[in-house]
């Protein structure tokens, strides 16, 4: 029997919120003395558990704030589970918005660069692909320009183009499909499915139940941080629609 | 399977950062060259403009106490080398610490994205100011041979000041970074207290001035050592005891090895409330 490529097992996430006062260390200091604790505790997930097999792909359903960025997060290792285990075999690219994480101030070739190395590449590996991925991205009369000259479609596009070329055993997708216009978009679904298709398993969140409905094996249906529902891409999707 | 991720697992911390950073050597180097291109490339005097912070706020110096305060170090030698060498090594600890400091607070956009050791940005800042202090070696060796006097044959040893330095840069700089990334204002106290210790470092006054209890506070004071070692190795001035030498080691290594565990204990703290 083959171990699950990701596994999670009663995973709780939980959350601090500041209390928008404390901001300050003098702030801080003060409702220290006078013993007021202004951190709220928010339970983002609780008792999440499922396992992603070789060649699977798993989409996460479920309205804003039902916690779906924050388990990608924790598969992604950005952030540990408050309790509970995660467990991922495997190299894991992220495919949420790059584009934020740019630099305005580096060149669109620096930015492949840094961003490529940072998704664990060697410096003369992404040197030999800048042009390629520049390419791909129809950015090649522009990639030398610092990116604040860019628009902000440009700036998705690069994004996307720098995730799209990393290859990785686990694929980690968040609400990047809606980049550029329709024509990037085709292509960068086409670029998608070969992805996922080269790839061990895939983790995709998504608003469009289209898409979830194309490129799904099974689907998670989260509400509030509590999972509601797994199972088979139809099932899950009927129930959802109805609810 | 090459690498697996399991969140239960309990590893060795310092062995698997130690594996990290190698590993991300080659972010670590384009972070330090991005760096200092943005550094150099943005005025028009290049180099040169890093080079005339120090040199000016250490000309200051030199003209203050020299020609109006009349002072003169004990063993006779010059003192606008004596000020220079004060000034750089300050320069390096502040600006290596802050923007060592400043650095996980900027790159949290990344690191809420992509898994990579906040440590690498850190150590990519502390290593990208110790190049401009080296580049500032130079203007140092210039107003040595100006005044007349030689560099040591030690001078090399300085590699040695530059390493602890970065340890203790490094290590200081996790502890406040949590502090610059929760709190907004820390920074204004952290800046004082940078001052201060401008002040009780003998940068533009020799220690044989002070009366018993201010030279001690000053001798306890770590960049005392530091400074001391320095001056000493680069160019033979005043001299470095034996206490400087395990002073700076000691609260070198010390000040990583809390930087590191204080930061492994609030970091996963840190980045789930963001």
């Amino acid at each position: 029997m083959t171990n699950p490529v990701i596994e999670v097992q009663n995973v709780d996430l939980e959350y601090v919120i500041r209390h928008g006062r404390a901001t300050s260390l003098k702030e801080a200091a003060i409702s220290a003395m006078k013993g007021i604790n202004l951190d709220i505790t928010v339970s983002a997930l609780t008792d999440i558990s499922f396992t992603v097999e070789r060649g699977e792909v798993l989409a996460i359903i479920g309205h804003n704030g039902a916690g779906k960025s924050s388990l990608l997060k924790l598969i992604a290792r950005v952030l540990p589970p408050t309790s509970g285990v995660v467990k991922v075999s495997g190299s894991v690219a992220p495919m949420l918005e790059l584009g934020a994480g740019f630099n305005t101030e580096l060149s669109g070739e620096e930015n492949i660069l840094l961003f490529g190395v940072l998704l664990g590449n060697r410096t003369t590996a992404m040197r030999a692909k800048v042009g390629e991925i520049a390419e791909w991205a129809g950015l090649t009369e522009q990639i030398k320009l610092p990116l604040r000259t860019y628009s902000t479609g440009m700036v998705a596009r690069l994004g996307f183009a720098v995730a799209a070329f990393q290859r990785s055993d686990v694929l980690i997708v968040d609400e990047i499909l809606g980049v550029g216009d329709a024509e990037f978009r085709e292509k960068s679904k086409a670029r998608m499915k070969d992805l996922i298709a080269g790839g061990e398993a895939t983790i995709l969140v998504s608003h469009d139940l289209n898409t979830v409905e194309s490129l799904a094996t099974k689907v998670l249906w989260l509400d509030h941080g509590k999972q509601v529902m797994l199972g088979g891409t139809m099932e899950v999707l009927d129930a959802y629609r109805k609810a | 399977m090459s690498n697996i991720y399991d969140s239960s697992a309990r590893t060795n911390y310092f062995k698997e950062l130690t594996t990290n950073l190698w590993d991300q050597r080659d972010l670590i180097s384009l972070l330090v060259k991005r760096d200092l291109a943005v550094r150099y490339k943005r005025s028009v005097l290049g180099l040169l403009w890093t080079l005339i912070n120090p040199l000016l706020t250490s000309l200051i110096l030199w003209m203050v106490f020299v020609h109006i305060f009349k002072a003169r170090l004990a063993d006779g030698s010059q003192f606008a080398p004596y000020v220079l060498a004060g000034v750089l090594l300050m320069t390096f600890f502040n600006q290596a610490f802050m923007q060592a400091s400043e650095s996980i607070a900027s790159g949290m956009g990344i690191l809420q994205k992509v898994y990579v050791r906040p440590h690498v940005f850190a150590f990519a800042a502390a290593i990208s100011n110790s190049v401009n202090f080296i580049l500032g070696l130079f203007a140092l060796v210039v107003v040595t041979i100006m005044v007349g006097e030689g560099i040591s044959l030690f001078a090399p040893l300085t590699v040695l000041v530059i390493l602890c330095m970065l340890s203790l840069t490094i290590g200081l700089s996790l502890m406040t970074s949590i502090l610059f990334i929760r709190f907004n204002d820390s920074k204004n106290i952290i800046v004082l207290i940078l001052q201060l210790l401008f002040y009780l470092t003998p940068v533009f006054y020799p220690k044989d001035i002070l009366n018993e209890t201010v030279r001690l506070i000053v001798s306890l004071n770590p960049l005392s050592s530091y400074l001391d070692i320095f001056r000493f190795v680069f160019a033979s001035t005043g001299k470095a005891t034996l206490f400087d030498w395990v002073y700076m080691f000691s609260t070198s290594t010390i000040v990583l090895l809390l930087g590191l565990t204080i930061f492994k204990r609030s970091w996963s703290k840190t980045v789930v409330m963001m």
